[in-house]
């Protein structure tokens, strides 16, 4: 198996992994019985039953993710399982206005809106590299460290090639992330909504 | 030092040290080169016309389609296309088979992937299988390209690679390559793939998902993706077929899925392939159907098509002598009234080949139950003027 597949399989299991985590309530268990249950995932996602383990069931329908899914993944089992929350709040906002931005910007154009095709950017553009870098530099400044943490992984995982593509665009967001990201912004606004709405009411009276 | 000054200078010295890398990565790459001069065939010496035809070998599927071939060693053609019990199944494999030009006969076909194989090399679930592309790398090694998909229809297609270094006895695995952001679908083959001087191999393919537009891909030896050009936009071009003259020039055409009149689309480049102007309408129909075209070593462009604007009863082949500009049909390859003809009359997908010894090879899906291989001198399509 070369290392873009098992690097593949191993994103595609770990988004499995975090399914079954928010799925089932595991906070509500004993700290022994929450492994076991993950424990029992990770086989059930990585052991082949026929030609392929489910994890290659999963690639086909979602090809390889990207690292800030693997990464909110990740974080998303450790909190089921540990109690821990690795990504602060504030963080994953701007996370996920980031994330929706660049959905934005890329999918209509890649999917040939217009002649102007913003993932050929991701093979290699001096353009697309600097705006990257004022972005992390906007997330230092702006102490979002999860963010830098993020962008600096998925640039490392396309430095040593570790997916099948060399576009920077497949390392740092898929479409899995984006409709995530878009879905928990309109949760939240949805749940700040009312209260704008209050104190636009009582500004009116 | 605090934990928070560690996180704070930390990090941006990690980013400093990983931007540093993609910068000095990208000022490293070598800029693309135009496109690679074809390898010349010989050019057409008088002689007398020549025309030959058979239908290729086919014991076990009933549907077969979209067929592909490049020249190996000792002048032989080997040829690829899919079959199985009918275009989308799941019993569709890729099957070859090797012309002789000596003794003018097709070896037994046998098959080179099947879907069971892909899924097994791909590490993904694969549903079916469609269009192989056949050519060649820089490095003289025999390329097949060829279409899978996983969930859907084909809008939910990607295309892999295998490489044989033995002329096509035996493969190596297949590899996925990636060329869109979303879920890496709706990406699709049916042009011959070219040399670009740098060393590397551009593909031409197309997208069907939301839109139907092509792209050339530009791959490095390993066979990665490294970069893309969009050849057109919108909902109605796909299929592109490029042509290169010299290392700026290049003419492409493109199947046309838009609304009537139903013409093969042109597109032209003079920068090697680093921008495209739009697409045109040239003064051949097209039903909506793949075309295959080719620069003979004469220096004339060849095109196959179906000459109908609503139907694929008619296959046949145009000259242009300007590189594209004006063409002449020079000869009808199928849909002859009273000829016999397939049972169901259509004939499409066509692909041509010029060979070293200057012989034209076109091979088509005759009826969707055979592939037909036509062979002819230039000299037979003088005649037919």
């Amino acid at each position: 198996m070369s290392a873009s597949d098992a690097f593949g399989l191993l994103g595609c299991g770990l988004l499995g992994l975090a399914a079954v985590a928010t799925l089932i309530p595991l906070r509500r268990l004993p700290a022994g019985a929450r492994y076991a249950v993950m424990l029992a995932a990770a086989l059930a996602v990585f052991i082949p039953f026929g030609d392929l383990p489910a994890a290659a069931y999963l690639r086909g329908v979602t090809g390889d993710v990207s690292v800030t899914t693997l990464v909110l993944a990740g974080a998303a089992c450790i909190a089921r399982l540990t109690g821990r929350t690795l990504i602060g709040p504030r963080d994953l906002r701007a996370l996920f206005w980031l994330v929706v931005l660049a959905a934005l910007f890329l999918y209509p154009f890649a999917l040939g809106w217009t002649q102007f095709d913003p993932y050929a950017l991701g093979y290699g553009s001096i353009d697309f590299l600097t705006a990257l870098l004022l972005v992390t530099l906007a997330a230092w400044r702006a102490k979002l460290y999860a963010l830098m943490f993020i962008v600096i992984a998925a640039a490392l995982a396309h430095l040593a090639g570790a997916y099948e593509s060399r576009n920077l665009w497949d390392y740092l967001i898929d479409p899995l992330v984006c409709s995530y990201a878009l879905a928990r912004l309109l949760a939240h606004l949805r749940q700040f909504a009312p209260q704008f709405v209050r104190s636009r009411r009582a500004q009116d009276v | 030092m605090t934990r928070e000054r560690w996180l704070r200078w930390g990090s941006l010295a990690a980013a400093a040290l990983v931007f540093a890398g993609l910068y000095v990565r990208h000022l490293t790459l070598p800029s693309p080169g135009g496109f690679a001069p074809a390898r010349a065939a010989r050019a057409a010496s008088p002689a007398a016309p020549l025309y030959g035809a058979e239908l290729l070998p086919n014991s076990t599927a009933p549907s077969v389609h979209s067929a592909t071939a490049a020249e190996i060693s000792g002048g032989r053609l080997r040829a690829f296309w899919y079959g199985g019990s009918r275009e989308g199944a799941p019993d569709v494999a890729i099957y070859t088979s090797v012309y002789s030009p000596k003794e003018e006969t097709w070896s037994p076909e046998r098959a080179v992937i099947t879907r069971e194989l892909a899924q097994r090399h791909l590490r993904r679930s694969v549903r079916k299988l469609g269009n192989p592309v056949a050519g060649r790398d820089r490095a003289g090694r025999l390329c097949l390209f060829f279409v899978s998909v996983s969930v859907g229809g084909w809008a939910g297609s990607a295309i892999n690679l295998m490489v044989s270094e033995d002329e096509g006895e035996t493969w190596g695995p297949p590899r996925r390559l990636v060329a869109s952001p979303f879920f890496n679908i709706s990406t699709l083959v049916k042009g011959a793939p070219l040399q670009f001087a740098d060393g590397a191999t551009g593909l031409p393919v197309y997208h069907e998902f939301l839109g139907k537009f092509g792209e050339l891909l530009r791959l490095d030896a390993p066979g990665h993706v490294i970069q893309k050009t969009r050849l057109s936009w919108g909902q109605s071009s796909l299929q592109p077929v490029i042509v290169p003259r010299s290392e700026a020039e290049a003419v492409g055409f493109m199947r046309y899925a838009g609304d009537p009149p139903n013409r093969i689309l042109m597109i032209r480049t003079s920068d090697g392939g680093e921008h495209w102007s739009a697409p045109v309408k040239t003064a051949l129909p097209n039903p909506n159907a793949a075309i295959a075209s080719v620069l003979l070593a004469d220096g004339r462009v060849l095109l196959a098509f179906n000459n109908a604007g609503e139907n694929r009863e008619d296959l046949s082949l145009a000259l242009s002598e300007d590189f594209g500009d004006t063409w002449r049909i020079v000869r009808r390859l199928e849909g002859d009234p009273g000829s016999p003809g397939a049972p169901v009359p259509e004939y499409s997908y066509p692909w041509i080949v010029q060979d070293g010894a200057g012989e034209i090879h076109v091979l088509y899906t005759w009826g969707r139950s055979r592939i037909k291989h036509a062979h002819f001198n230039t000299a037979w399509l003088e005649k037919g003027r």
